[in-house]
């Protein structure tokens, strides 16, 4: 749901109206797919500019608000939009920085951003076996880079493979990704486990270690850290936070499961 | 040790085209993360294990980090993507995996001992792994993003 507030008694026209309302759109749709805030300022700095317009952003984490004074100041206007819920997708930032080059480069068409804007949020899906299989493939790769030998190569692809499936069907089923985290992270170190149960190689506890790694929230760390450098500490905060949360629950998960498969850490 | 620095690039490239595909990077983007992660991998693994250097995983991990940002910068323009987005795939190899896991494994091992004794042995495991995936963490988040605050300019003008 999006407010809108017009400071005057002089109504803003219809296109500068339009324009903003599609702006807190753009820039929602930029944060919730994990864009930083300085890359989502600047997007959306670069559109209003293209169009005349001056605008002033504030970002919260849940919140965009855009404000506008129109081009002579006789036009005040502010609107709210609420974040996009939405998975990390550098394929939509890509294209929405893009997008916003090409208004900057080729000139306004606010019917042909639009247009494209809805082409970009709409139509953009991905393989999910693909990446089930990529996934699985990278964090084999990861128990190698730590050590681990072919064994605990194949126990981490199997249990890559058993966890973040069902992290796909969990989101795909809506539930709460803290809890999505939780399970598939116990659901992984159960599966990882067996190296240590059945003494099937010599690196279980690099098996056990590994088999959650693909839960990591790197973004989150890394976009909270360019925040702050940026001085959005509300942003940075909110996203170090969300990490943490999500870091809790992997372990939560992980020492569950070592805990029920009755396995020591040291 | 050659045979071990390419085999540590093979992988560290794997992994991170496969993180790529989590965060639906560009397909035109997997080669250059892959080059990326390989190379700074490598360079992590070489520093740390040559017996002349034999450089701590803090600073040996923000050199590779810095090497990545760099890298990320100016391979961005060639991907069309944004240069957070190559190196965040690239950054994941290097993650202190272990370290972390041996953490909150002391943490849950201070919940449960039931002496002083073992309470302090694990809560040294806690502290000693704990500090060092911190500090290691730090110095990818740090290293790597500080070129794109460096060359500001050029990292906000590859999708362009």
């Amino acid at each position: 749901m999006t407010t809108m507030t017009s400071m005057t008694s002089d109504k803003p026209t219809l296109r500068t109206q339009e324009i903003i309302v599609f702006l807190a759109d753009y820039g929602a749709w930029l944060l919730g797919c994990g864009a930083t805030c300085i890359r989502l300022e600047k997007n959306v700095h670069r559109i209003a500019n293209a169009f005349g317009l001056t605008v002033e952003i504030i970002i919260t984490p849940r919140h965009i608000h855009l404000s506008t004074t129109g081009q002579d100041y006789s036009e005040p206007f502010t609107i709210t939009a609420p974040t996009k819920v939405h998975a990390t997708d550098f394929e939509i930032i890509t294209q929405l920085s893009r997008l916003s080059w090409e208004v900057a480069d080729k000139g306004p068409d606010f019917k042909r951003l639009k247009s494209e804007f809805h082409s970009i949020t709409n139509n953009n899906r991905q393989n999910k076996w693909l990446v089930l299989f990529l996934v699985t493939l990278a964090n084999a790769s990861f128990c190698r880079l730590f050590g681990g030998d072919l064994t605990a190569m194949s126990l981490v692809a199997v249990a890559t493979l058993a966890g973040y499936y069902l992290k796909q069907c969990l989101i795909e089923a809506k539930t709460d990704i803290r809890l999505t985290v939780l399970i598939c992270s116990f659901v992984s170190s159960i599966l990882g486990s067996t190296d240590y149960l059945f003494s099937l190689g010599s690196t279980p506890a690099i098996t056990i270690g590994t088999s959650v790694l693909y839960l990591i929230p790197g973004i989150p760390y890394l976009n909270s850290f360019s925040d702050l450098l940026y001085r959005y500490y509300i942003c940075s905060f909110s996203r170090f936070m969300d990490a943490i949360v999500m870091t809790a629950c992997l372990s939560i998960g992980l020492c569950t499961g070592m805990m029920l498969m009755n396995i020591g850490m040291f | 040790m050659d045979t071990i620095i390419i085999e540590d690039a093979l992988f560290a490239a794997i992994a991170a085209i496969g993180f790529s595909s989590i965060s639906h990077l560009p397909k035109r983007a997997y080669p250059y993360c892959a080059v990326i992660a390989a190379l700074s991998h490598s360079l992590r693994y070489i520093v740390m294990q040559n017996p002349e250097w034999h450089m701590h995983i803090f600073p040996a991990t923000l050199l590779a980090s810095f090497f990545t940002g760099i890298s990320a910068v100016f391979l961005s323009h060639l991907a069309k993507t944004p240069a957070e987005a190559c190196f965040f795939p690239s950054l994941l190899p290097m993650i202190p995996g272990m370290y972390a896991y041996r953490t909150f494994g002391a943490i849950a091992a201070c919940i449960f001992s039931d002496t002083p004794d073992t309470f302090s042995f694990y809560f040294y495991q806690f502290a000693h792994n704990g500090f060092i995936c911190i500090s290691v963490l730090i110095s990818m988040v740090v290293g790597s993003t500080i070129p794109i605050a460096i060359f500001k300019k050029v990292s906000f003008q590859a999708t362009r």
